[in-house]
């Protein structure tokens, strides 16, 4: 199954599930191993089947009852529902033994992420990608701001490693509904109930990164919406600004009062999107953002697959 | 009755569709597939026996807004509204890499008035890789555009007549709408406006609706349903368009709707389909064009064919 002698590698590969583990309400972290698998950069995405990959029947004899009628085993008839794969974005990827472990954590919404709850230790999923462009990494912004909301956390972490790496100092604010819903471990500092950064997240404390916790029910650090100690903070980094480069994932109207937050302070902003999308490969059209551009009406649609996912907060048309 | 057991690499998998030669039936199904250089990565295109681009109009189309897609059971609606990149920058831009892949290639042409597609068609004639206009007159998702042509026979016969004017070089393909009462009388009002060939069936007029805000889930209201839940009626359809109007006229068909496995591919070439459109299962899998090709020489060689051409429409009804 693997791709063929592809200039970039992107193709489709087959995994076996490493771990596949619930790490709070509604979320879980699926570990794979591939044999082979491109390099692969925060903010990239990947399509996964979300269904048993099924050998090529065609040329088998169909099955006969007793009565001579044929037995239809045809896929869509024992498959589970979705037919289309699920784009999940990337929450780290190393090198594992002879080949690399891609990490995902990803929220049970429907029936395909449904079905990638229930998948065990040896299991295999067929993985397409790597998909979209890695989030940009601005040479000379030495400092960062990562805002997320409930399942925009994961590739933040990713993000946050890779900022490290690039010698960039990180806070992360991350947003969730409530305690039970925050996809994130304990680390050295307890959270702030301030909205105050500490090095309150295993996941960011292992990239030197302090971190902000808001529940919009009050259960868990800050109460309120994340984008309010976040502004809070800029209050205080003001004079930075010109230092500083904000990314942002998660809710639409989040990322959107992120932009806008950035917008009116001068700071540059990256929004990573998420869309509904068919194929992920620029074929199908469907993942449409209306963005800015020079032509006579002021604006063409981008795809969040392909020109994406992220986007600067000045271009998006909302 | 013992078959013979022929060797896979002794199957002749050729077709002819219209006096144009093809390696295999297989084929894209128009505006699941780009222009190509979307699928280089993750497929050998040139394992297709012809290439089908997405619909091209006259002027560059920016589609319809978003929600574009949703999933249902088994298929999809989507509504992307013929974006496109406009005939012009089609010829200068996209050319050049249909070019490239050294294969026949058929243009699906899109229009809101005779005039457009035949600015399209003729156009056409001066570009030596292209061996083919598919004539679009069944997409469902444009207002006032094409698909009125498709649904009424005289309308039909009429485009067909005034395309064929400008076709010289070009073989004329009729794409039709299964959105119809009987498909056999649009059928026989392309051949009898001069068609070379039939290609069936489009997408399905289709709704899905968000129960909580009472809305349709699509910017468009209403898509195109493809996939597996189709595959069934346009069997049927391709049977029908078979035995009624393409056999007696010595008109092929290339057939589509639903196919993701050899299998299915089967049933089409039975029925009486010389060529076979993959289109939504592109999206999931984009390799099973090789899976498909392989699998079908391998039922050829097991029922003991020497070439696909002794299947098509070999169906038995008792």
């Amino acid at each position: 199954m693997c791709s063929e002698n592809k200039m970039s590698g992107r193709g489709v590969y087959m995994a076996t599930v490493v771990v596949n583990e619930k790490i709070c309400d509604e979320h879980f972290l699926l570990r794979l191993y591939l044999a082979e698998f491109p390099s692969a950069a925060a903010g990239q995405f990947v399509q996964l089947q979300c269904r048993p990959p099924v050998a090529q029947a065609g040329a088998a004899e169909v099955a006969r009852s007793e009565a001579g009628l044929p037995e239809f085993s045809s896929p869509e008839l024992t498959d589970k529902e979705s037919l289309l794969r699920r784009p999940l974005s990337l929450a780290g990827r190393r090198v594992s033994g002879d080949g690399v472990e891609l990490e995902i954590i990803y929220r049970v919404v429907g029936t395909g992420t449904g079905w990638l709850a229930g998948t065990r230790a040896g299991q295999a999923v067929s993985v397409l990608g790597p998909l979209g462009n890695a989030l940009p990494i601005i040479p000379d912004k030495p400092q960062v701001a990562l805002v997320a909301g409930g399942v925009g956390i994961p590739p933040m972490i990713y993000m946050a490693n890779a900022l490290h790496n690039a010698g960039k100092s990180v806070t992360a604010f991350n947003g969730v509904r409530s305690k039970s819903l925050l996809p994130l471990s304990p680390g050295s500092e307890p959270i702030s109930p301030e909205g105050l950064p500490r090095l309150c997240c295993s996941q960011f404390q292992s990239s030197d990164a302090s971190a902000v916790v808001a529940s919009d029910d009050g259960t868990v650090g800050y109460h309120g919406l994340v984008t309010e100690p976040f502004d809070a903070w800029l209050d205080g980094e003001a004079k930075a600004a010109a230092g500083l480069v904000v990314y942002s994932c998660g809710p639409e109207p989040m990322m959107r009062a992120v932009g806008e937050i950035c917008i009116r302070r001068g700071i540059e902003c990256y929004l990573s999107l998420e869309r509904h999308m068919a194929c992920g490969m620029g074929t199908c059209q469907s993942c449409i953002v209306k963005i800015r551009d020079d032509s006579p009406q002021g604006w063409s649609y981008k795809l969040c697959c392909t020109h994406g996912p992220a986007f600067d907060a000045r271009d998006i048309i909302w | 009755m013992k078959m013979n057991k022929l060797k896979e690499s002794e199957i002749d998998l050729s077709v002819d569709i219209a006096g144009v030669k093809l390696a295999n039936p297989l084929m894209t199904a128009s505006g699941t597939c780009g222009y190509a250089d979307e699928y280089a990565d993750f497929v050998d295109l040139k394992t297709l026996g012809a290439f089908v681009t997405k619909s091209i109009s006259v002027a560059p189309r920016e589609g319809n807004e978003y929600p574009r897609i949703v999933e249902t059971r088994a298929g999809m609606l989507n509504a992307i509204g013929l974006a496109n990149v406009g005939l012009e920058v089609f010829l200068k831009e996209k050319v050049p890499q249909l070019e490239s892949l050294g294969l026949p290639v058929f243009v699906n042409v899109a229009g809101t008035t005779t005039e457009d597609y035949l600015k399209v068609a003729e156009a056409l004639e001066d570009v030596d890789i292209v061996k083919g206009c598919e004539l679009n007159i069944s997409c469902p998702n444009v207002k006032a555009g094409g698909i009125q042509f498709g649904v009424d026979p005289n309308a039909v016969e009429n485009i067909t007549a005034e395309l064929r004017k400008v076709c010289r070089k070009n073989k004329l393909i009729v794409k039709l709408s299964p959105n119809v009462s009987d498909i056999t009388a649009t059928a026989a009002a392309a051949v009898n406006g001069g068609a070379d060939a039939l290609s069936l069936i489009n997408t399905f007029t289709a709704m899905a609706i968000d129960i909580e805000k009472r809305a349709p889930i699509l910017a468009n209201a209403t898509g195109g349903l493809s996939g597996p839940a189709i595959r069934p009626v346009a069997v049927y359809m391709v049977h029908r368009v078979y035995t009624q109007v393409a056999r007696p006229n010595n008109i092929p068909i290339i057939g589509m709707g639903g196919i993701q496995y050899a299998s299915d591919a089967l049933e089409f070439l039975l029925a009486g389909a010389t060529g076979l459109a993959i289109g939504t299962a592109l999206f999931v899998n984009p390799q099973c064009i090789v899976e498909i090709r392989d699998d079908i020489a391998d039922y050829l060689a097991r029922h003991g064919h020497g070439s696909i051409t002794e299947i098509i429409g070999t169906l038995k009804i008792g």
